[in-house]
């Protein structure tokens, strides 16, 4: 070391220089040899470990035969005396991480050092031995560590606790054993200590509500000395919370006071972690989230980028939930789009785009226009995301925000960010009927200059879609055609396609299409031609390949209601012969689930519904399993599927949520399971259901599920009967019965007896909501008026105290299972009253409309006038029954 | 969990780089990220001046020290706040042991001890210590003063 500082000295001579210009493995490896001069240069030695630690932080690795080689040597620097030295080998032994068979040689200076008198020898070697040990030496040195863990020296017992956390993955039963110690050093006076002990003992104990909510309930009430450790405290808090909620009572909300307390902490870690805990409990009223908000609010404009970041990050997430909250706080956010730091600038950005008003938008999206171009990619994805919701949610500003898209579109940027444009505009286009045309011509516009052939392919998939549908479909053609001219034989091919669709479906142009796809038999290549030849033997054609106009459409619109993994494997095992490959032979049955049952299935589709690798919609996903299955093919259209609900708590042994999927005369639960335990394997899945307190519903099938293994998610179904059109409700009760095989863990083949058991699972219900789509309009009024007065149905209710007016506007909302128009889902903070708008379509295809006026008395009393008009009579007043019950 | 502890030089060449429950095949993609991170936004940004950013469900916080940057990534119980209390131990932490925000070469030349420094502060993915005089100490092999 000494060297090296007078090298510092001449530094600026040699500014270029660096100790390790030129180093190289073998040299190094070489070097090491000094390690086992009988005279140790101990100087020498640190200087070849800090080489090693250069290579292995560089990312360089060693062989197996070079790492015993050098860990073997290091041992012998045991004997030396110098504490510089010693540092440098703990240090390099841990990152040589020898396996078990070498690590014995140095176990024996290890235990040695771990009892050394000089505490920090101790710590080290603790932390070395807990690096290289197995279990098998682990209960050997169990006791020094128990011990270790309630040190007086802070250092040792830190060392002893983060390591506890470290082993507790490997040897968790060990670790357990040492909760009294732990606990006790919770109590520490050393702030770190603290910290240490609390991580841990809540790891040990995470599973053990009852202990958590203890631990939680003593801490908050005593002192914890670092902040670091308070943070953690407010996080396990929050979770306590979160778990205790479903038991206790509305309005009484435990540990509030604790976290808002916690909003007055000198550190500005805790009073962040406390605000962001507030805004994230669940029902939070708008009483409980001020304080957090108004904290929140200082630190946006907080000279540290960091705080500026937390804040603005929280208030983003809060937004989605409470957009009215966090309104307050938008002219500091506004600042913000300007600020350095672009990951700020660009969660500002969204937050307001979530929280502005309608005749905001087009002010914001001047300032945004500025923004976009000096930010990344992966950061303007974010901001094509949150105008797309923008857009959904003030459907009037369609034509702002679409140009606004187009603009950007044309501009540079990756596949990502393009695909996101496209993907929003499609998005815009399906949901607003309006703004149809001038998206289509955007997306024309695009592919006449787009390097993408994913994307191209996708938006022609897509005008073959929509584009027919238009006043003048004609006008799409030019863009079509252009792209057999100009493009790629990938592209080529879905432009013959797309032509093949305006042809089959306006019979104005099917002459001149017919002209153009005769050009395509001239392409070279195979897939156009073919295509080609194909299109116009089924559009055109005498009769030989499809008979009917229908049955030309359905070859060209209908779905591929194959699963194509079975279709692969149904080729793949054909051979050959005479007789030729039959579709019809491939099974239907889906084997595993086919999309991804995850949060993110929630969302609504916003990919371009186009065939194989673009992503389906999750309800189309459902249509196709349902109809594959025979007992439920006769079902008719599916009408409505509901998110899933979770059947089991988290963590449990078997995880079960359930699909409500309605049809006209029929309703299937598709429950799907997924089995955590690897020492176990499923057989014979079903669900047995008592539909005691569901009268109009009548069992008729039930699909089982022959296999579950480990964590590879199944279905199983049940099939009820009910009176045709009717929204029948009820409760239902299930029970999930299997016959269990033990799976060998090492081989993991199961036995062959299994037995037979059940698995007791929540209760749900179906409700008038699961009856109603939630389909929004783009211009209530307009669409209000078309509908007409004649299916009117007024009436006024009283839904009695309630906490806030969002709480009763929400409660309806949820009731009705409605999409919210316009944005009116959303009550400004303290008003006394408000007015929501609501669309869907009813089973029976009956479009509803729904205006309800609420207002607020002193009393915290809440009135609500209730109109109804639909295409039905009878529906207008379902509606008010619901209410009404 | 700290995922990774990165230093580059001003041209973003590696000088130390510590990962913790990141697979092997997703470090290069880290590295190459973070060194573009740096290079789009580091420039003239004052010495322990913090940035930070968030990629999917990660954290990462960074800064410039003299003619060194420094990258934490963190997730979960990591997020911006614990990372730059973490950044925060790292440099002064580096500015301890070098005398002064170091240049390159100042860096490798206190190499070793910058290595034992960071063993003390972030061990397998958990925030160890955080007072940089206890630091200084325990790269010394000598007990904390505050005991």
């Amino acid at each position: 070391m000494a060297q090296y500082v007078k090298k510092d000295d001449d530094r600026d001579e040699e500014a270029e220089y660096s100790p390790f210009s030129g180093i190289e493995k073998g040299a190094v490896l070489q070097e090491a040899r000094v390690f086992n001069d009988p005279q140790l240069d101990s100087r020498r030695c640190s200087q070849v470990i800090t080489k090693l630690l250069y290579l292995l932080n560089q990312g360089d690795t060693f062989t197996k035969v070079e790492a015993t080689e050098v860990f073997f040597s290091v041992t012998k620097l045991f004997q030396a005396r110098d504490i510089g030295l010693r540092r440098m080998v703990y240090l390099i032994i841990k990152e040589l991480s020898p396996c078990a068979d070498e690590v014995i040689i140095v176990t024996s200076s290890l235990m040695k050092d771990m009892n050394s008198k000089t505490d920090v020898y101790r710590a080290n070697a603790i932390r070395v031995l807990c690096r290289i040990t197995d279990g098998t030496l682990l209960t050997q040195i169990e006791r020094y560590l128990k011990q270790a863990i309630v040190d007086k020296n802070p250092v040792v017992a830190s060392a002893a606790l983060v390591s506890g956390y470290h082993l507790l993955q490997t040897n968790p039963e060990i670790v357990k054993r040492w909760s009294n110690e732990v606990q006790e050093a919770v109590q520490s006076r050393a702030a770190l200590v603290q910290f240490h002990a609390l991580a841990l003992l809540h790891q040990i104990r995470q599973n053990d509500r009852l202990a958590v909510s203890k631990l939680v309930t003593s801490l908050t009430k005593g002192t914890v000395r670092s902040p670091l450790a308070q943070c953690l405290l407010i996080r396990y808090t929050t979770q306590v919370i979160r778990e205790s909620s479903m038991n206790s009572q509305p309005g009484d909300r435990p540990f509030y006071d604790y976290l808002e307390g916690c909003l007055r902490h000198k550190s500005e870690m805790v009073i962040l972690e406390a605000a962001r805990a507030i805004t994230e409990l669940s029902g939070v009223t708008s009483r409980e989230l001020t304080p957090a908000i108004t904290v929140l609010q200082l630190f946006l404009s907080s000279s540290k980028p960091v705080l500026r970041f937390a804040a603005v990050r929280t208030l983003n997430k809060v937004a989605m939930t409470h957009p009215m909250a966090v309104t307050s706080c938008n002219i500091d956010m506004e600042s913000l789009i300007s600020d350095q730091n672009r990951s700020i600038a660009t969660l500002a950005i969204t937050t307001l785009l979530k929280t502005g008003n309608e005749s905001g938008v087009d002010r914001l999206m001047k300032q945004i226009t500025n923004f976009m171009s000096d930010i990344a990619d992966e950061f303007k994805i974010v901001v094509v995301d949150a105008i797309r919701s923008l857009c959904l949610k003030f459907p009037l500003k369609f034509r702002t925000l679409m140009n606004f898209l187009s603009n950007i579109l044309r501009e540079e940027g990756g596949f990502e960010y393009k695909k996101a444009i496209v993907d929003s505009i499609v998005t815009i286009i399906r949901d607003i009927p309006d703004a149809k045309e001038s998206g289509l011509l955007h997306l024309c516009e695009f592919i006449e200059d787009c390097e993408f052939t994913y994307l191209s392919t996708q938006i022609l998939h897509f005008l073959g879609i929509e584009g027919p549908k238009t006043s003048d479909p004609s006008k799409f053609i030019r863009y079509i055609y252009n792209r057999v001219i100009l493009e790629n034989a990938t592209v080529r091919a879905s432009a013959v396609s797309t032509l093949a669709k305006f042809g089959a479906t306006v019979d104005s142009l099917k002459p001149r299409i017919f002209v153009l796809l005769r050009r395509c038999l001239y392409d070279n290549d195979d897939e156009v031609r073919d295509r080609a030849t194909l299109y116009l033997n089924t559009i055109g054609g005498d009769g030989s390949v499809v008979e009917t106009d229908k049955e030309v459409k359905e070859f060209l619109f209908g779905s591929f209601d194959l699963p194509l993994v079975n279709l692969e494997t149904s080729l793949k095992n054909y051979e050959p012969s005479d007789e030729p490959f039959d579709v019809s032979s491939v099974p239907r049955e889906v084997k595993s689930q086919p999309f991804a049952e995850k949060k993110a299935a929630a969302k609504k589709p916003t990919g371009l519904g186009a065939p194989p690798p673009a992503p389906t919609s999750t309800v189309d996903a459902y249509e196709k399993l349902l109809v594959s299955i025979p007992e439920f093919s006769t079902f008719g259209q599916l009408f409505k599927s509901s998110a899933p609900v979770e059947l089991t708590e988290a963590e449990t042994e078997y995880a079960v949520n359930v699909v409500k999927h309605i049809f006209d005369k029929h309703v299937v639960f598709q429950y799907n399971c997924t089995n955590t335990i690897p020492e176990q394997l499923l057989e014979n899945v079903t669900i047995v259901v008592d539909a005691s307190e569901a009268e109009e519903f009548e069992e008729i099938a039930t699909k089982a599920l022959k296999s579950l293994p480990y964590d590879t998610p199944g279905q199983t179904f049940v099939a009820f009967e009910k009176p045709e059109g009717v929204p029948s409700v009820g409760k239902f009760a299930n029970v999930l019965r299997f016959i269990v095989k033990e799976v060998d863990p090492t081989s993991g083949e199961a036995e062959e007896d299994g037995v037979e058991d059940e698995y007791q699972l929540e209760e749900f219900e179906v409700v008038a909501a699961d009856y109603m789509l939630k389909v929004g309009v783009s211009n209530f009024r307009n669409a209000w008026e078309s509908l007409g007065p004649d299916f009117e149905r007024v009436d006024e209710y009283g839904l009695g105290p309630r906490e806030s007016l969002k709480e009763a506007v929400t409660a309806v909302i949820n009731l009705l299972g409605m999409q919210p128009c316009e944005g009116t889902e959303v009550v400004a903070a303290n008003s006394r009253s408000h007015t929501c708008l609501l669309s869907g379509v009813y089973i029976g295809n009956v479009k509803v409309l729904v205006r309800l006026s609420f207002g607020l008395d002193s009393g915290k009393e809440v009135a609500m006038k209730l109109a109804v008009r639909s295409e039905d009579e009878a529906v207008s007043d379902a509606i008010h029954e619901l209410v009404a019950n | 969990m700290l995922l990774a502890v990165l230093i580059a030089n001003s041209e973003g060449n590696i000088l130390v780089e510590r990962f913790n429950g990141v697979p092997g095949e997703e470090r290069l993609h880290w590295r190459s990220f973070l060194v573009k991170l740096g290079a789009d936004n580091l420039k003239g940004v004052k010495n322990e001046e913090l940035l930070v950013a968030c990629h999917k469900s990660v954290y990462i916080v960074y800064t410039v020290l003299g003619h060194v940057s420094i990258y934490l990534v963190g997730k979960d119980e990591y997020d911006e706040l614990a990372l730059s209390e973490a950044i925060f131990v790292v440099t002064s932490a580096i500015k301890d042991v070098c005398g002064k925000p170091p240049t390159e070469r100042l860096f490798l030349d206190k190499y070793g001890r910058i290595c034992l420094c960071l063993d003390e502060i972030v061990w397998k993915g958990l925030l160890e210590n955080t007072d940089k005089d206890r630091i200084k100490r325990l790269i010394r092999l000598k007990p904390p003063t505050e005991f």
